[in-house]
């Protein structure tokens, strides 16, 4: 349905975005994760023609929209990151302004108004001012503005970012929802791997510009089906213990944790009964052992030797 | 367009507060200012001093006051020199028999005006002494005076149309001046909503919808056109209807007044698009504004203003070509001929900087 052909941005000779490759199928719910700063939202606004590439293309059925945008934005729904709204004006009145913008038909303008308030769980409070909102209750209604004409794909930039739990699970709820039964395609990015976990089928990681792997949960774990991560507690640090276990053969990384250490092995590499052995050698004890299930988290730092967070 | 209109009426609706205050102020200002210049008499004491100080005091006193605007008033010396002291009075003069002193303590502009009458009385007087060849000039005065009323040359001023001299009336330039100078706000800041909407991505929703850049641009200048214009139309029907000033032909000051409302909004629009965003515009346009009225030289005589630069700058705002037009309408019964100069520079302004002000906006933008 939607596709990035080596897709690269530069902003004064620095390039942002660096030939990415990205393909939507329709009804798909796809996820674009990546750090702050790793060309997400440019990639957004070339995708969504609001900025256009240094160089590549961007394919909507198979035909080129940097030349003529307009087919794109006819069937295209833009979450921005920001709060794109009136604050002295009500949600209803937001909501019918976005909506007379987009020439949502004046018979069904209103009908369309109070569906997206029902679908964000606003419905109640539109007679209100956007700035008497919380940061959730604007982000829901930020939702609301573009999905008054009904885009057959929707993409939505970071839209739970700075958000109370309560309002987030409320957006990733109206999202699946949007996504289950309405067959809207869906691009979500996010720099919180548990909600493109949640959402998404597919999954596009991207770091300083690149796509750096992509394929499904399943696909992405997969790169890491020859290591163990394991979080060690134990009754004191040492130095020495340390150093011990980082001169382990099947040891590939070790990070020291608040709880304690986080190592990184060759899979089935029995490391427990060698670090048992030198813990006893050090009169240390193992408080804790854990082998645990590698998460998207993982990957990412299998990755990029760094956190979503970093 | 109509949906952009709306929503900046209805922002306004919410808060009327800033617009009515610059209609208050735009009324304010040109009551205070306007009528402190109207009110432009002076009071000064005079004196006399020796045996013979009633006699002196009694002759000028009636000669200056018969013979100039200011009023003159007979008072005790050190009570005259205490007012001067204490600042009460700009100016006293110490009389003598064929001469005067003038008694300042600051350097006002009044002291000359006061200085030039004095002068003239007592130089009119001693050439009177001069020809009758005695102080007693009441016999020689009184036959100037009926020779003057039948003199064989009589010499008629008129204005270039034919009618009567009209003495400008700073009151009025005031008026103009303030009222065109405060509306510049009104426009400015609603002008910056244009900024506002695209840091807060407004504006990037509205590129996506079906609504044309130019139409987004046309609903907040024609919004911003109509506040102004309508700012505009409350104050001068104030000062026409309710505060009687004589304002000249209302439909030939509307329609200077919207066409300086239209180059005001080009002018906000070539800051706005200079500044990107709203805090900016907000730092630089109310910098720049309060120079213009300055600079055009709003606040003074006309011709008062003479240095080149400042002049220069003047020409390139558009405040100064609607005052002159405003004032020539108001006070020399101007017609459509006569503006039409100035409102075709107004026109050239704003298309000029609403063409510049638009691009460099856009500018920048990948």
């Amino acid at each position: 349905m939607l596709e990035t052909v080596k897709l690269s941005k530069s902003f004064k000779g620095k390039k942002v975005v660096d030939e990415i490759n990205i393909y939507l199928d329709a009804g798909e719910s796809v996820g674009l994760l990546g750090p702050n700063g790793a060309g997400k939202s440019t990639t957004i606004s070339m995708i969504s023609s609001l900025i256009r590439p240094t160089s590549g293309d961007i394919k909507l059925d198979g035909k080129s929209t940097i030349k003529d945008p307009s087919e794109i934005r006819k069937v295209l729904g833009v979450v921005p990151q920001e709060i794109a709204l009136y604050e002295e004006l009500t949600a209803y009145e937001n909501l019918k302004f976005f909506g007379q913008t987009y020439q949502v038909k004046k018979d069904i303008l209103e009908g369309r108004i109070q569906e997206v308030l029902e679908m964000v769980g606003l419905k109640e409070r539109q007679k209100e001012l956007i700035k008497t909102f919380s940061g959730g209750m604007k982000r829901r209604i930020n939702i609301a503005a573009a999905l008054l004409h009904q885009p057959k794909i929707l993409i939505l930039d970071e839209p739970t970012v700075g958000i109370d739990p309560q309002s987030r699970n409320h957006i990733l709820e109206t999202v699946r929802e949007l996504n289950k039964t309405s067959g809207t395609t869906v691009l979500y990015t996010s720099h919180y791997m548990e909600e493109v976990e949640q959402l998404c089928k597919r999954v596009y990681i991207m770091d300083r510009g690149k796509i750096i792997a992509s394929g499904s949960k399943e696909e992405l774990l997969s790169i890491l089906s020859t290591e163990d991560t394991i979080q060690v507690q134990l009754s004191n640090r040492s130095e020495s213990l340390i150093d011990t276990i980082k001169s382990f053969s099947n040891v590939f990384q070790l990070d020291e944790t608040n709880v304690g250490l986080r190592i990184i092995s060759k899979k089935n590499s029995n490391l427990l009964s060698k670090l048992v052995l030198a813990s006893e050698k050090e009169g240390i004890q193992i408080v804790n052992y854990q082998v645990e299930i590698p998460s998207l988290e993982d990957v990412f730092l299998h990755l990029t030797g760094k956190t979503l967070r970093d | 367009m109509y949906p952009v209109l709306y929503a900046q009426f209805i922002k306004d609706k919410r808060k009327p507060l800033l617009v009515l205050l610059f209609i208050a102020l735009s009324i304010l200002a040109t009551l205070i200012f306007g009528d402190t210049s109207r009110q432009t008499e002076i009071t000064v004491d005079v004196f006399a001093s020796g045996s013979n100080a009633e006699e002196i005091e009694q002759r000028w006193v009636k000669l200056l006051n018969d013979n100039s605007e200011t009023e003159f008033v007979i008072s005790e010396e050190r009570e005259a020199r205490e007012q001067v002291r204490e600042g009460k009075r700009d100016v006293a003069i110490h009389l003598m028999n064929n001469d005067y002193r003038l008694i300042t303590a600051s350097d006002m502009p009044d002291i000359l005006l006061v200085e030039q009458e004095i002068h003239q009385v007592f130089i009119e007087e001693a050439q009177l002494q001069a020809i009758a060849g005695s102080e007693n000039t009441t016999n020689l005065r009184e036959q100037l005076k009926n020779y003057l009323e039948n003199s064989p040359i009589t010499v008629q001023t008129e204005n270039i149309n034919g009618g009567k001299l009209t003495s400008h009336d700073m009151g009025t330039q005031l008026l103009f001046g303030f009222t065109l100078f405060i509306v510049m706000f009104t426009i400015g800041f609603r002008v910056n909503g244009i900024n506002e909407d695209k840091v807060s991505g407004v504006w990037n929703r509205l590129i996506l919808s079906p609504v044309s850049k130019i139409n987004m641009y046309v609903g907040h200048l024609l919004y911003s056109f109509f506040i102004g214009f309508i700012q505009l139309v409350v104050v001068f029907l104030i000062f026409k209807y309710a505060l009687n000033y004589e304002i000249g032909s209302l439909p030939m000051i509307l329609t200077i007044a919207a066409v300086y409302t239209m180059s005001s909004v080009s002018l906000a629009m070539l800051i706005a698009g200079i500044a990107k965003t709203p805090e900016k515009f907000n730092m630089i346009y109310p910098s720049i504004v309060p120079m213009i009225p300055v600079i055009s030289g709003v606040y003074m005589q006309p011709g008062a203003m003479d240095n080149p630069v400042f002049n220069f700058l003047a020409d390139i705002f558009p405040l100064g070509y609607a005052v002159d037009a405003m004032m020539d309408v108001a006070l020399f019964g101007a017609g459509w001929s006569d503006i039409s100069l100035p409102l075709s520079f107004l026109l050239l302004i704003g298309v000029m900087y609403m063409g510049i002000g638009i691009n460099l906006g856009e500018r920048g933008k990948g």
